[in-house]
């Protein structure tokens, strides 16, 4: 192995150093800045426009049915369930939200961030994380898909369009007829 | 009788407390044990982690608030790959709240391989036959009758018949079943007779004390007669922990679940270098399949009928093979199950309305394990072994099959990118499944190991009454203690092994107050 003088190690490391600065500050420009949002509890108003983003383009508003995500703010709630998750919870789905905004950098080596996509690219480009090589990035993929199924699926303006008529016990307990 | 002590209200006071045995864990182990125990005189205090949920104020029927009040980690535990979604409960009355209500006994043959691999000598299925009874009585173990068995239910029948294969119409645990299809999130109507409505109840007239929002944290003093449990209480939806007291007992009884016991006996430093291996966790895997006409799966009983043609015993391996079993659920837990992004899976979801789904369930050999994070929470190491894949693309072609024997139009395996097969000659797709980590969403329902029972200490982390190696009047009475997978299903095996071990312990001979 070659010798690393002590200059020349300075002068690497300073090096490093700017091109993560350089490349921090890069990233940081491409992600632009999100509007102000009032009564966050964990996430940042650039975290939240990234899960909002995620959230309209897992479950988008039209299609099948009207309603979509942005109708409920997904965002907010995932912002609400992650506020009584362990530190280290709220940490990693930090990480994760990151990660996704800076995909298109990372991944699809393109100089935006996923918020900044058009809808259809955001469509495509999330739903590579579904198959994609990296585990992690599918591992993001399941996470996200299960809690934004889980809350758009429960909101009762979205029943009547599954042919579910709600919770059943108002309607079907103590009735005198017989199942199903 | 006493009543419930919720130590999430304002009147709680903590103040350290004593008592000869100390459950914790309220569900099929605990609660059984408590109530054995209580009923033979025994002075028992059983603590809870979760709330107590009964009645329709409580039990909502919502998704998203009872997978977060009723379950671990508010529904949210996976495996360490994210690939096996851990259910298990954290309520009053533990994974029988929020099960299916199936009673499926340990077979006589996964009693012989236990004996014959495991040296479970005190177990054989005859010696078992009056716990089993014990436990049938305690579920009101009954046949699923023919009205209450849903189109959903039917579907999957009629293609097993129409294939000439073997099923069978499920044992379940409901008295005066309402069919409101919410099984999985709880029964406001109260039909389930389960450790909430039975066992605990029970143990309440015989005097124990039953407290919930209580944690154990840490039991102290194992090879000592006096052991003392730290114990967290918690605020009132579980979050967040609000003080701390300790009780001390003679005994101590955990029944946590194998991800719970083993995370508590870790915390505690006791066990051995076994604690937390040979896990299974038995993954399931959803099929969907489109139907022409409408199916109304939401309501009526989820889960009544099951093939059973493929399942086997094998002598030098336990259950093997699989079994298929309908079900289905509420909104949000299947919406949770889709895989496709955008308008794709909105679309399929529209048509919930014409699908019937099953459940393909493939047991496991014990190849996970428990580990526990620095913070002292614990995590489920868990890869899918070649041999399990194999079996588990046979079992979702099986359930494929019945499903076009019974006119379905299109069979779906939401992974990513979902698997859709229109007919049979398609199949084959199939075999391109990986199951690769986090490429489909599993369900684990049957957590089962990690605390295994033996007669050797070399190979085991209990002895044959449940006590952990190496501590005094540790006992382990839980899903945890099986070497092996016990049964499709666990509710009964668990209760019927709580009591064989509860029994034992009332009849020993410990220290009292």
């Amino acid at each position: 192995m070659n010798a690393v003088t002590r200059r020349r190690f300075l002068v690497l490391s300073g090096g490093a150093a700017a091109l993560s600065l350089g490349a921090v500050g890069g990233l940081g420009w491409l992600r632009g800045t999100a509007p102000e949002v009032v009564g966050l509890k964990v996430l940042s108003a650039q975290q939240y426009r990234t899960m909002a983003a995620i959230a309209r383009t897992h479950i988008p508003r039209g299609g099948a049915f009207p309603p979509g995500a942005e109708d409920f703010d997904l965002a907010r709630m995932f912002d609400g369930y992650l506020a009584d998750q362990p530190t280290a919870d709220q940490r990693e789905a930090g990480l994760a939200i990151n990660l996704v905004e800076f995909g298109p950098v990372l991944f699809d080596h393109r100089a935006v961030t996923f918020s900044n996509l058009s809808a259809d690219e955001q469509l495509t480009h999330w739903s590579a994380w579904g198959t994609a090589q990296m585990q992690t990035r599918r591992e993001i993929f399941w996470s996200f898909s299960r809690f934004l199924g889980l809350t758009f699926y429960d909101q009762e303006a979205v029943w009547p369009h599954l042919a579910y008529a709600g919770p059943s016990f108002a309607r079907l307990a103590n009735r005198t007829t017989e199942h199903p | 009788m006493n009543e419930i002590l919720d130590c999430s209200s304002a009147e709680f006071v903590p103040h350290d407390l004593t008592c000869d045995f100390l459950v914790i864990g309220s569900g099929c182990g605990g609660g059984t044990a408590a109530r054995v125990l209580a009923e033979a005189g025994k002075d028992v205090i059983l603590l809870e982690e979760g709330g107590d949920f009964v009645g329709p104020q409580r039990l909502t029927q919502r998704d998203t608030p009872m997978y977060d009040q009723l379950y671990t980690e508010r529904g949210g535990r996976t495996t360490k790959d994210r690939t096996v979604n851990i259910l298990s409960g954290r309520v009053l009355g533990g994974g029988g709240v929020i099960n299916a209500c199936d009673v499926v006994p340990v077979h006589d043959a996964t009693w012989d391989y236990w004996q014959k691999h495991h040296g479970w000598s005190d177990f054989s299925h005859t010696a078992m036959q009056p716990y089993l009874q014990r436990a049938l009585a305690d579920l009101s173990a009954n046949r699923i009758e023919e009205r209450q068995i849903n189109r959903n239910n039917q579907i999957l029948r009629q293609g097993t018949q129409a294939l000439g294969w073997r099923g069978e119409v499920m044992l379940h645990n409901r008295v005066n079943c309402q069919g409101l299809g919410s099984c999985f999130i709880g029964c406001p109507a109260g039909a389930k007779q389960n450790p909430r409505t039975v066992a605990i109840p029970k143990a309440l007239a015989a005097g124990a004390r039953v407290m919930v929002r209580a944690r154990a944290l840490q039991i102290r003093d194992a090879t000592t007669d006096r052991k003392r449990v730290e114990v967290q209480t918690m605020d009132a939806k579980g979050y967040h922990p609000t003080n701390r007291f300790a009780i001390d007992a003679n005994v101590v009884i955990v029944a946590a679940n194998p991800v719970g016991t083993v995370a508590l006996l870790h915390n505690s430093h006791i066990g051995n270098d076994l604690l937390g291996k040979h896990v299974s966790v038995q993954p399931q895997i959803p099929v969907v399949a489109l139907m022409s006409e409408s199916v109304n799966a939401f309501d009526g009983i989820p889960q009544a009928y099951a093939v059973t043609e493929f399942e086997r015993h094998d002598p030098d391996l336990g259950l093997t093979g699989f079994r298929v079993e309908s079900i289905f659920g509420t909104p949000g837990v299947l919406g949770s199950l889709v895989s496709q992004p955008g308008s794709a899976g909105k679309a399929l979801m529209a048509q919930l309305d014409h699908c019937a789904a099953a459940l393909v369930l493939v047991p496991d050999q014990p190849v996970g394990q428990i580990e526990v994070r620095r913070d002292g929470r614990p995590l489920v190491d868990y890869t899918l072994a070649p041999e399990w894949k194999t079996r588990a693309r046979q079992a979702v072609k099986a359930a494929a099959r019945a499903y076009f024997a019974a006119g379905a139009k299109m069979v779906i395996v939401p992974a990513a990118p979902p698997v859709l097969v229109h007919s049979e000659a398609e199949l084959s797709r199939i075999d391109a499944m990986t199951f690769d980590p986090a490429t489909i969403s599993l369900i684990s329902a049957h957590q089962q190991g990690g605390a295994r029972l033996g007669t050797d200490r070399a190979r085991s982390v209990c002895d044959l009454t449940g006590q952990v190696w190496g501590t005094r009047s540790v006992f382990v009475m839980d899903g945890s203690v099986f070497p092996s997978t016990s049964s499709s299903h666990t509710m009964t095996p668990i209760i019927t092994m709580a009591h064989a071990l509860a029994d034992r312990l009332v009849q020993r001979a410990i220290p009292t107050n």
